[in-house]
């Protein structure tokens, strides 16, 4: 095979799957679930190919069709497979497959199992689409189907009207931000009249191309919208009323990412005030939701938060890295192709990807042998009966506080290091967040795993099976391993060499302000935290803990109070014009050719009265003609 | 005490329209028929009051000829209504649209 036919077909066979899945096994549950996970094997298989293949080593696979065109807009379909594609691939693949096995064990007994993997292939083609996409429109196409397939997802558990209200309101607010990224796409190719990202970038490095402002951020809309940045991040939280894996593929790993990989897909065409802006846009983001973290008792909100919280941190960093390029723009030559900040940002990325699917399937695994109870107050002395998953959960919680030689460490290290060179206001959010996020995560850990058994439910726990524990034991080892360049190298390829790494002394300041972090925010949440069935902040100081949860709902309420009393009253003033003056004209005439045709129809009806109707419009007609009124 | 021609005129107009009602608004062919019937006397009231008031026998003679005809065409009418019962078992109009098809 070509690379350009592997790409085709890894990009084909999940939609085969939920296709046949679609059309022929939505009652042939067990089936249609064996199909998708051995697409995702598949997809997995074909992507270690085109990763690992050595004839496709460092190579750019591209290869385009033309699809439609309207004048003179062209629109293509195409793949461009480099270095940051194979990443972001090996990504989607690699967890995508072991989230799926994981769904075997925990969707076992779901009524809709086949709706739900069916769901999985849907969006598997869909975030392989963005993935491998060689032009905006065509990651727009399918920018809307991973929404599409989002929306799928988080309502699987339709009969609940939270989940319902929870998946219109993910895509209600993606629109939102991709009405901007239209914007952007319509723009960029009005001003370059192309939208392929080769073409941009020859053109971009050809000089003499000045690039406002405005339309880097309008693509950045596409981001904040799909990556739930600042101030669109209400959906993200909300979007945990789905099974526990979409949460891990869907709302940590793979979708919520794609905002970032967007960024660095068009870091050719950012500016200094763009660049500023999406910076603090990640710092706000990153600070914010790891404070909203600490006052969650679900345990996917707190998971759902801290995801917030490290998307943050990616377009953080990806904004801080370009800020270097760009000011210093002779620094660099054009030819270098991948620059720290993008580095940096698709670096966090992999091992984010890693470690948060980890805490997510932990957490499914937690939610499966309690019984469905969500509630970490409710749960607690679960390390004793779920040895594998306290021990992999484990894991993913030093992976994600930044526990030298893990992952974690050095992904955020790299951004803090970043932060360090560029920014030292940017630095000091950024490291406090870290302290908040080993905070929340070590109060999260300490509460569900330790103490007494506090219900019902966690009394009865049980370890789960081993299609629910195998994967937590991968993603555990990915987590440990995903950090190290030799390992990070092998996938990303010439991408790795650009991550930001401190040196010499540096090195040092770095490892000890990683453990500083880890030990304050840790140590005083394992000091402050009682494993009880109250939360120890809310009842030590009620005003911190209440200010917290305003602050989280803020949003909510600004954006309930925004829709319900401005734009809903405005909606009507506007329907009501147009029912009476857009809509009246032609409903009227409408009208008027619907008594034509009623009146026709009682000639022919067989009703005797439609007879006499017309019988006495004939005597009418006959006696106006008489009388000479016609 | 003598009734003025408007009178008879009102009567008969009451009488046509109850007619016409009845012939638009029920459904049972007997009675669509006597609402005809209803509406052909309306006019034959009309006309012996005319020929009543302009002392002429024109209306008169006009009335001798829709009397002959009319019991002509009550014998024909309710035999056909007689016949579609027997046939068909219903003298509902609503029920009898063989025409439509």
């Amino acid at each position: 095979m070509t690379p350009v036919t592997t790409t085709l077909a890894l990009l084909l066979l999940p939609l085969a799957s939920a296709a046949v899945i679609a059309l022929f096994l939505r009652r042939r549950h067990n089936l249609a679930a064996a199909l998708s996970v051995l697409a995702a094997a598949g997809i997995a298989a074909l992507a270690a190919c085109l990763i690992f293949g050595a004839e496709n080593r460092g190579q750019t696979i591209t290869g385009s069709l033309e699809w439609l065109t309207l004048g003179p807009l062209t629109l293509k379909l195409g793949f461009l497979v480099d270095d940051l594609a194979k990443l972001m691939l090996s990504v989607v693949a690699f967890v995508g497959f072991l989230i799926h096995v994981f769904s075997l064990g925990y969707m076992h007994d779901d009524a809709a199992k086949a709706r739900f993997f069916g769901g999985l292939s849907v969006f598997m083609f869909s975030m392989l689409g963005i993935v491998l996409a060689d032009n905006l429109f065509m990651i727009f196409i399918f920018w809307e189907l991973v929404g599409f397939s989002s929306y799928l997802l988080i309502n699987h558990y339709n009969q609940k009207q939270s989940a319902a209200d929870a998946s219109k309101k993910a895509f209600i607010v993606n629109r939102v931000g991709d009405f901007g990224f239209l914007l952007g796409i319509i723009w960029c190719w009005w001003q370059f009249k192309t939208v392929n990202l080769a073409e941009l970038t020859a053109l971009r490095w050809q000089g003499g191309t000045a690039i406002s402002t405005a339309l880097p951020l309008l693509l950045f809309c596409g981001a904040v919208g799909k990556s739930a940045q600042f101030p669109l991040q209400v959906w993200l939280p909300d979007a945990m009323e789905g099974p526990t894996p979409v949460s891990a593929l869907i709302h940590a790993a793979t979708m919520v990412a794609a905002g970032i990989y967007m960024l660095c897909r068009i870091n050719f065409l950012m500016t200094v005030d763009a660049v500023q802006a999406i910076m603090w846009i990640g710092v706000a983001t990153a600070a914010y939701a790891a404070l909203c973290a600490v006052v969650q008792r679900d345990i996917k909100k707190v998971l759902a938060y801290s995801t917030l919280s490290q998307l943050g941190y990616m377009v953080a960093a990806f904004g801080l890295g370009q800020l270097v390029w760009l000011e210093w723009p002779q620094a660099d030559t054009p030819h270098q192709l991948w620059f720290w900040g993008a580095a940096a940002a698709m670096f966090h990325l992999t091992t984010h990807a890693f470690f948060k699917a980890l805490l997510f399937l932990g957490s499914g695994s937690v939610i499966a042998g309690c019984h469905h109870e969500q509630d970490i107050f409710k749960m607690g002395g679960l390390w004793k009966k779920m040895p594998v998953t306290f021990w992999t959960f484990t894991i993913g919680v030093a992976a994600i506080v930044g526990l030298p030689f893990l992952s974690g460490f050095f992904s955020k290290d790299a951004i803090l290091y970043l932060a360090f060179l560029n920014n030292k206001a940017v630095f000091g959010i950024l490291t406090a967040t870290a302290v908040l996020t080993a905070f929340y995560m070590v109060r999260m850990w300490k509460i569900t795993f330790f103490g007494e058994a506090r219900s019902h439910e966690s009394e009865h726990a049980h370890e789960t099976g081993l299609t629910m524990t195998l994967p937590l034991i991968v993603l555990a080892i990915l987590s440990v391993v995903g950090g190290y360049s030799g390992i990070f190298s092998k996938i990303a390829g010439s991408f790795a060499e650009a991550v930001p790494e401190a040196h010499g002394s540096a090195h040092t300041g770095m490892l000890l302000l990683s453990c500083g972090i880890l030990l304050l925010g840790g140590g005083v949440a394992w000091v402050f935290y009682k494993t009880e069935a109250t939360d120890s902040l809310a009842a030590k100081s009620p005003a911190a803990f209440g200010l917290l949860v305003k602050l989280q709902e803020l949003f909510d309420r600004l954006y309930g109070y925004y829709v319900a009393k401005v734009q809903q009253r405005f909606a009507l003033v506007l329907d009501f014009f147009d029912f009476i003056f857009v809509a009246g004209v032609p409903r009227f005439t409408a009208q008027i050719t619907s008594w034509f045709g009623s009146g026709a129809r009682l000639l022919h009806v067989g009703s005797l009265h439609g007879y006499v109707y017309w019988f006495l419009f004939g005597a009418a007609l006959c006696w106006a003609i008489a009388t000479g009124l016609l | 005490m003598t009734i003025s021609l408007n009178a008879f005129l009102i009567v008969a107009g009451l009488l046509f329209a109850i007619g016409f009602f009845g012939v638009l608004l029920r459904y049972n062919t007997l009675v669509l028929y006597m609402c005809l019937e209803l509406m052909l006397n309306a006019t034959t009231l009309a006309l012996v009051a005319f020929s009543r008031f302009n002392g002429t026998p024109d209306g008169n003679t006009f009335v001798f000829f829709i009397i002959t005809v009319a019991a002509a065409e009550v014998a024909v009418g309710l035999a056909i209504i007689v016949q579609l019962y027997r046939r068909r078992g219903t003298v509902q109009v609503d029920e009898l649209t063989a025409l439509k098809d």
